[in-house]
């Protein structure tokens, strides 16, 4: 069983591509560095699980969002580091867009009430 | 999913073993930074079970059914490898069968299909056909003259573009280059139906094609261009054509060939050009009158215009056309002759009156698709064997629960995988065979030409591979539905051998088409026997004919006869000629007729068409026809001499019936001529047809007309004619004025290429036939020889109980021969039945041939016998104490 703290929070379905990508736009990042650094930037809410995170890096790899190669942390360990491509960029724009729209409207459904 | 997505998926597949490192690596970092920041125990609660996580990466970058099918080649090349001289069976009887599909196919494709280079919207384009009535027989042809073509431009309405066009041989360069080169004389609109801008300047235009005459320009083709010019600039350079001064304009691009089939033109001129520098009255009246039928007649459908429109509006104008013609002419009217035009193929083998040649090369393919269905009846029946013998494997892995889907995808795969091994040796095999085929067929220079020209080729011959595949994997697949029990209670031995209905089956039809294809060979090679036995009336061989061409060299008569007498003396005086004498016509080359007046008869014209050759006095040894009765030419039949004429016996027959012939008289040209005097009578020669039965000729001394009449003479050469051809040609082309010239040609070749059809049909159904015969007889061998080994125990036991040699030799040859003999009398009906059919391509011969039947038939037996014998007489060296004392 994980520990997870209770301000912890699932991510929504589907925003996980979203995120990875929204993330790699800021610099080139490896799998932990990734996960890292969305946690961080959440508050420490969104938690991503290695689980999801690998298959969904593979997927946008094979996609051609994503390009992995090889390099150093500044360790000196060689760690895998995914950049977006164009191909990512313009996918990450349609997300966001159609993200924005949902949550608009869903908001707009909750307010009122 | 797309393409591009599945290119990627690909293209992980291929590196998937690498990407699965990849990852692992990953996590082991991951798993690093973890317990770097939060200890080994979060780690471990963190990445405990990763199967998950990699099952689910790695499944994005498998592809089941690829795998499976690699893993499938694998087996089946494992299983290959275990068996080679299996795989080398099977992979040789599939390359000779692909290979001969691949060659003949290449060969049809070219002459009917494949269209040529550059044309627009092919499917839109058609030849011109004009077929009348014309005394009980239907006559179908692709030459017309000028006006026709006019007339039917003036009078159609269906086609949006119209071209005329004729291949010509003529004498281009001057001087020591000038060579005899084929010449495309073509409209101006010609052009317009490809799309193929010129590698050098322009094309001629409708101004420069225009009547009465067109401009002196030329179009040279780009072989031509690159072999004399070097590619030069050569644009405004003057090249003389036959008497033609033209100015080049312009240059092809390379691999143009308008809708030439052999080699490609080396010039391109314009029709009006062309027939307006001929001399005489055909030039000025070419456009005007119906008397000279010389050129093809391409159009272009307008869109929305079908065929059947298209060629019922060219009816309508060449009926109008030949009413036209009728009123200055004597033909039969539109009534009887009912002229009818047809839009018909561009390619002529692929109209509706392909030759002779085209028809029997269709009838050459449907043999080489025989030779592959008995080369995959051979191969299923090898894997059938096979399957047999691994029928204890296959139920095995039934029995561990491998699905037969499974199994028969793996049979498919490794008949799949050795049909296409085959079929890269088949296209070997057709590229070294096939040059010989092509060369038959189309001309020497398309021998040269590789066999996969195209993807048309490629595609058909991957498409016989699975073809082939299919059928023999899936054969073995059907007898692996037994129940599996059985096949795994029975020991390696059994009692009995299993007879399956399947196999015998196949090897009766496999010897059925070769007796079809050996029925055809016989019947091809009793014509080509014929044709050549046949007494054309002169021997061809040792003779070549040299004909002068004047090329606009003006002489006069007396000119002409000196000169005509000195290449005469010139050749007599050659250490490698016989006889020589000057003429005026020569079998299959061209032919004369003039008015013959009879004191008796009332017109010798109805009585049929009578030719005449003038010649010198040696022409009868020349050409080695003989004399039956009376005499040939002798130096005394001179000019002023009494006047002679040969004739032939057939005409002789026609004209004088129960008459002698010698010493009749005969008015020629004009009744009021003085009597020429009948002195001797030749035996019939082969003029025009091969397969005509009047043989009308006679022959005049050529000293007692004009000597500026020949154009050329005829030499009999010592030893091989064609060896002696150029230096022939050296010798009497120094005597020729200015730009004139002679050529020189074989009349052997001529005759020759009269036989060809006949030729190409013996030379392919015998190699074909012979093809069937050996891969039948590798069949029957193999059945009876695996039948043997299964019946070793059998056998052993039979002579363990007193069996003699000579009984299971009986036994086995009883069981081979029974297959053998069915086979033969089925393909023996099936080729009475096909037979006639061919017929009309035969030479003399009857498709009923019995001598042909018979032959084959015993010719099979042989065969088959054969290949039973030598496990008939493995089957007597069977072990009755093995057999005793194996297990069962």
């Amino acid at each position: 069983m994980t520990q997870t703290p209770d301000n912890r929070r699932e991510l929504l379905p589907g925003t996980l591509d979203m995120l990875i990508l929204k993330s790699l736009t800021v610099q080139p990042m490896h799998g932990y560095g990734i996960a890292q650094h969305i946690l961080r930037l959440s508050g420490d809410v969104l938690f991503v699980d290695e689980g999801s995170l690998y298959p969904a890096l593979q997927r946008m790899r094979q996609q051609g969002f994503l390009k992995a190669t090889w390099g150093r942390t500044p360790n000196n360990q060689r760690a895998r580091y995914y950049t977006v491509t164009r191909a990512g960029r313009r996918h990450l724009g349609e997300r966001e867009t159609g993200f924005a729209a949902v949550i608009e409207a869903m908001l707009r459904v909750l307010k009122p009430a | 999913m797309g393409l591009l997505a599945f290119l990627a998926k690909l293209a992980d597949w291929r590196r998937r073993d690498q990407l699965s490192g990849e990852l692992d690596e990953e996590l082991n970092f991951h798993r690093a930074q973890l317990e770097r920041d939060g200890g080994a125990g979060h780690a471990r609660r963190r990445l405990g079970n990763l199967t998950r996580l990699k099952e689910e990466t790695r499944d994005m970058w498998s592809i089941p059914w690829l795998d499976q099918l690699q893993q499938d080649a694998r087996y089946a090349l494992r299983g290959l490898r275990r068996s080679p001289g299996f795989a080398a069976t099977v992979i040789v009887t599939l390359a000779l069968g692909i290979g001969a599909n691949a060659a003949m196919f290449g060969v049809v494709d070219r002459l009917m299909f494949r269209p040529f280079a550059y044309l627009k919207d092919p499917d839109t384009v058609h030849r011109v056909y004009l077929r009348w009535h014309d005394r009980g027989t239907v006559r179908t042809d692709n030459w017309m003259e000028y006006t026709r073509f006019l007339d039917l431009q003036k009078w159609s309405s269906a086609f949006s573009q119209y071209a005329a066009f004729a291949d010509r041989n003529d004498a281009v360069g001057v001087g020591d280059a000038a060579r005899e080169r084929p010449v495309a004389v073509v409209n101006a609109s010609f052009f317009d139906f490809f799309d193929a801008p010129p590698a050098l300047g322009r094309y001629f235009t409708a101004s420069e094609d225009s009547l009465p005459r067109g401009a002196d320009v030329v179009v040279l083709g780009n072989a031509f261009w690159q072999s004399e010019y070097g590619s030069r600039n050569v644009l405004g350079t003057v090249l003389q054509v036959g008497d033609m001064h033209l100015t080049i304009i312009g240059v092809t691009p390379r691999g143009f060939a308008g809708v030439a089939e052999g080699e490609a033109p080396a010039v391109y001129l314009p029709i009006t050009t062309y027939a307006g520098s001929r001399r005489g009255n055909q030039g000025t009246t070419y456009y005007r009158t119906y008397n000279w039928g010389w050129m093809d007649f391409m159009v272009r459908r307008r869109p929305g215009v079908t065929v059947t429109q298209a060629s019922a509006d060219l009816s309508q104008a060449y009926v109008r056309s030949w009413n036209a013609e009728a009123a200055t002419d004597h033909i039969a009217p539109a009534s009887v002759a009912k002229p009818e035009a047809i839009a018909g193929a561009l390619k002529e083998a692929a109209g509706p009156d392909p030759g002779l040649e085209a028809r029997t090369a269709l009838w050459v393919s449907g043999v080489a698709l025989i030779v592959l269905l008995i080369a995959c009846a051979n191969v299923a029946n090898l894997f059938l064997a096979r399957a047999l013998k691994r029928q204890r494997e296959m139920a095995v892995r039934l029995a561990l629960g491998v699905s037969r889907g499974r199994l028969l995808r793996q049979m498919l795969t490794e008949s799949l995988l050795l049909a296409f091994i085959g079929a890269i040796a088949g296209v070997l095999v057709a590229q070294w065979g096939g040059a010989g085929i092509r060369g038959l067929l189309i001309s020497k220079e398309g021998a040269s030409l590789a066999v996969i020209a195209d993807w048309r080729t490629l595609g058909i011959v991957a498409g016989a591979a699975v073809v082939a595949g299919v059928l023999t994997g899936l054969a073995p697949a059907l007898i692996t539905r037994r129940e599996l029990a059985t096949a795994l209670k029975a020991g390696t031995r059994e009692g009995t051998y299993q007879r399956s209905r399947l196999r015998t089956g196949l090897l009766v039809a496999q010897g059925a088409l070769s007796v079809l294809l050996l029925v055809g060979a016989g019947l091809f090679v009793r014509s080509l026997e014929r044709v050549k036995a046949m007494r054309m009336g002169y021997d061809a061989d040792p003779v070549l004919f040299v004909e002068r061409n004047n090329r606009g060299v003006n002489l006069d008569d007396s000119a002409l006869v000196r000169l005509n007498l000195s290449l005469l003396d010139a050749a007599q005086r050659l250490p490698g000629t016989e006889h020589a004498a000057l003429n005026t016509t020569l079998p299959f080359w061209s032919t004369s007729s003039t008015s013959l007046f009879i004191t008796g008869i009332d017109s010798v014209r109805r009585l049929g068409r009578f030719t005449f050759q003038q010649a010198t006095t040696d022409y009868f040894r020349v050409m080695g026809t003989q004399i039956l009765r009376g005499r040939g030419f002798t130096p005394e039949d001179r000019a002023s001499a009494p006047r002679v004429m040969v004739v032939s016996d057939g005409m002789a027959r026609r004209l004088w019936p129960g008459k002698d012939a010698l010493g009749q008289c005969v008015r020629v040209r004009a009744d009021t001529m003085p009597c020429t005097t009948v002195v001797g009578i030749a035996e019939n020669i082969v003029e025009r047809d091969l397969t005509g039965t009047d043989r009308f000729n006679y022959y005049m001394p050529l000293e007692q007309d004009h000597l500026d009449f020949a154009d050329g003479l005829l030499l009999k050469m010592r030893g091989d004619a064609r060896a002696q051809q150029e230096a022939v040609r050296g010798a009497l082309q120094k005597l020729m004025p200015g730009a004139s010239y002679v050529t020189v040609q074989s009349f052997g070749d001529v005759v020759d290429g009269q036989r060809r059809s006949w030729r190409m049909g013996a030379t392919l159904f015998v190699a074909f036939g012979l093809l069937a015969l050996i891969v039948a007889a590798i069949g029957i061998y193999g059945v009876i020889g695996y039948n043997v080994a299964q019946r070793m125990h059998e056998l052993g036991v039979r002579i363990a109980l007193g069996a003699q040699s000579g009984d299971v030799v009986k036994l086995v040859l009883g069981q081979g021969m029974s297959f053998a003999l069915t086979g033969i009398g089925v393909g023996l009906i099936l080729a009475l039945v096909v037979a006639r059919f061919v017929e009309p391509l035969l030479f003399h011969e009857s498709a009923k041939d019995p001598a042909v039947y018979a032959g084959v038939g015993l010719v099979l037996l042989a065969v088959a016998m054969l290949a039973c014998a030598l496990p008939a007489l493995r089957a007597t060296r069977a072990d009755p104490n093995a057999a005793l004392r194996g297990d069962s």
